[in-house]
């Protein structure tokens, strides 16, 4: 076929709506404003997992939709969510990422949250429990009565995870992505689960091109050396099953470690539940993936940092009453996939990073197409069709010409 | 028999004071310069632990935190912060060691957390 120019480069594709979409989805900044507002200040986020939290006092901060947030455990054992915001000064109350409120700081007590500003106080529940000077200061005009934390909603649920929405009046958790997590929710609960594994990667591209790359497997041909071993046609006929909410699963199958080169059956670790070796994804909208591969888990939560930045937390989990040896097996079946130097991780990031390169906010529009239709099976970009239906509601924008209003598209499944 | 020896006196110099724990009880014994005094180690504002924030100025023990002062020579409550009583167990010195008449640990109150778990919470 020929190259192109201008004006036939810049034509819609011969495919029907709902099957291509226009990049300025992921590069322009007034849409990606509309996300944080319409989107990530509406939805539930997973934070980070429980045992994170491990002891009284313990907390971890996170950012959804530029609101800081702090997620800590009380003396009573619950995790509780706060904005992580003074309301005397509008000061960030806790800088850390993570760590203990139970022991005294310089320019706190302890067992509370303090400002370091003007050391005004705050309980595990988020009550203001000293205001400097209060008396001379505010008479009886203010009191701690009327300046407590603001309390965001935060459960524990789906094997541990933290979630927190900034949306008082969101669907509750369970209504929100309940079904989408029934077929890995046994494995997932049968017993407490623990975070073995953390890193973090910030990536000069969209979050929603992250999501696209977890919710298709057709790019198989980037990971070289996934497809040269271990793949059959098992692999390759899993399903995509698309969800309420915008969320997808992609199926099963039993995965042949012992054909990968060097590796070995999973089956002696497989989590509790999960037939051997087998392979579930959960792809959340708007944009956090759970992979359970076997003998263990993955996490992704995605936090936008721009229209054309995002950090991805990646976290490995395994079952809290592994013993050493036996974490040791999955940290490295957790790695030799998704570590650093794993089979397909770094490939996926190289592969965002590639499209963030080319959709720089000003880049002229393209057309980016997910048209591919192979009877729900891996190879179908069905997953994304559903999430961008979906994100489309959300928005009230059409995602093949985001000017436009949501309607309903052609090829809506 | 409540009475528990814990330390020797010279241990503690005059206007400072050190933790001590006894039978598992945390104890502070502070040196006023014309005695000693034993009691709990946390400021009874904020749990704030004394053997850190706490200094002996003349007869005055202050919390650094948020200045509250108690004198230690009459054991009252002084300064213009300080809103609570310190809790003070009997002290004395025999041959040379301190003791102090300790029946159990005191732990004072501090605020209640109210309970606001209820499922209207986000409703209102």
């Amino acid at each position: 076929m020929p190259a192109r120019n201008h004006n036939q480069w810049k034509a819609d594709p011969p495919l029907k709506d709902g099957e291509w979409l226009d990049s300025r989805i992921y590069s322009d900044p007034e849409i990606y404003e509309q996300e944080l507002e319409d989107i990530f200040k509406k939805v539930w986020i997973p934070i980070c997992h429980e045992s994170e939290l491990p002891n009284a006092y313990d907390f971890r901060t996170a950012t959804i939709a530029r609101e800081p947030v702090v997620v800590a455990r009380g003396p009573d054992n619950t995790v509780r969510a706060f904005l992580n915001v003074c309301p005397h000064r509008g000061m960030m109350i806790e800088r850390r990422p993570s760590g203990s409120f139970a022991e005294a700081a310089p320019s706190g007590n302890p067992k509370r949250m303090t400002c370091m500003f003007h050391g005004w106080q705050y309980d595990m529940k988020g009550n203001c429990v000293y205001i400097s000077r209060e008396k001379e200061g505010y008479q009886d005009r203010l009191c701690k009565e009327n300046t407590g934390l603001r309390r965001l909603r935060c459960e524990v649920n789906f094997g541990g995870f933290v979630w927190v929405t900034l949306n008082d009046k969101a669907m509750s958790l369970e209504d929100w992505c309940g079904e989408a997590f029934k077929c890995i929710r046994g494995p997932l609960e049968a017993e407490p689960l623990d975070v073995f594994h953390y890193h973090k990667a910030v990536i000069g591209t969209n979050y929603k091109l992250w999501h696209d790359t977890n919710s298709e497997f057709y790019h198989d041909f980037m990971h070289y050396h996934n497809r040269v071993t271990g793949f059959n046609d098992a692999y390759f006929a899993r399903e995509n099953t698309a969800f309420e909410n915008g969320h997808v699963n992609v199926g099963s199958f039993e995965v042949q470690y012992d054909e990968y080169e060097g590796f070995e059956s999973r089956a002696e670790l497989s989590f509790p539940g999960l037939p051997p070796n087998q392979w579930y994804m959960v792809d959340l909208f708007p944009g956090m993936n759970f992979n359970l591969r076997g003998s263990a888990l993955r996490c992704d939560i995605v936090t936008p940092l721009g229209p054309d930045k995002v950090m991805i937390e990646f976290r490995g989990l395994g079952l809290k009453s592994d013993t050493p040896e036996e974490r040791r097996t999955r940290i490295d079946h957790h790695n030799t996939i998704w570590g650093p130097f794993g089979r397909n991780l770094h490939e996926d990031l190289i592969g965002v990073a590639g499209q963030g390169s080319a959709m720089l906010p000003g880049s002229e529009p393209r057309r980016i197409l997910h048209g591919r239709h192979e009877d729900n099976l891996i190879h179908d970009e069905v997953g994304m069709r559903h999430y961008y239906d979906e994100w489309g509601k959300w928005m009230n924008r059409l995602p093949s010409n985001p000017s436009l209003p949501y309607a309903p598209a052609e090829a809506a499944e | 028999m409540s009475w528990r020896r814990i330390c020797a006196a010279d241990s503690v110099a005059e206007r400072t004071l050190k933790k001590f724990e006894v039978d598992g009880i945390p104890v502070i014994i502070a040196n006023y310069g014309e005695g000693f005094r034993a009691f709990p180690p946390v400021c009874p504002h904020m749990e704030e632990p004394l053997e850190e924030s706490g200094f002996i100025e003349g007869k005055v023990l202050t919390c650094s935190k948020h200045l509250w002062q108690w004198d230690l020579g009459t054991t009252e409550m002084t300064g213009s912060e300080t809103e609570k009583p310190m809790h003070f167990y009997e002290v004395k010195e025999e041959n040379g060691d301190i003791h102090a008449f300790i029946e159990s640990e005191h732990e004072y109150e501090f605020d209640e957390e109210d309970e606001m778990d209820d499922d209207d919470f986000f409703n209102s």
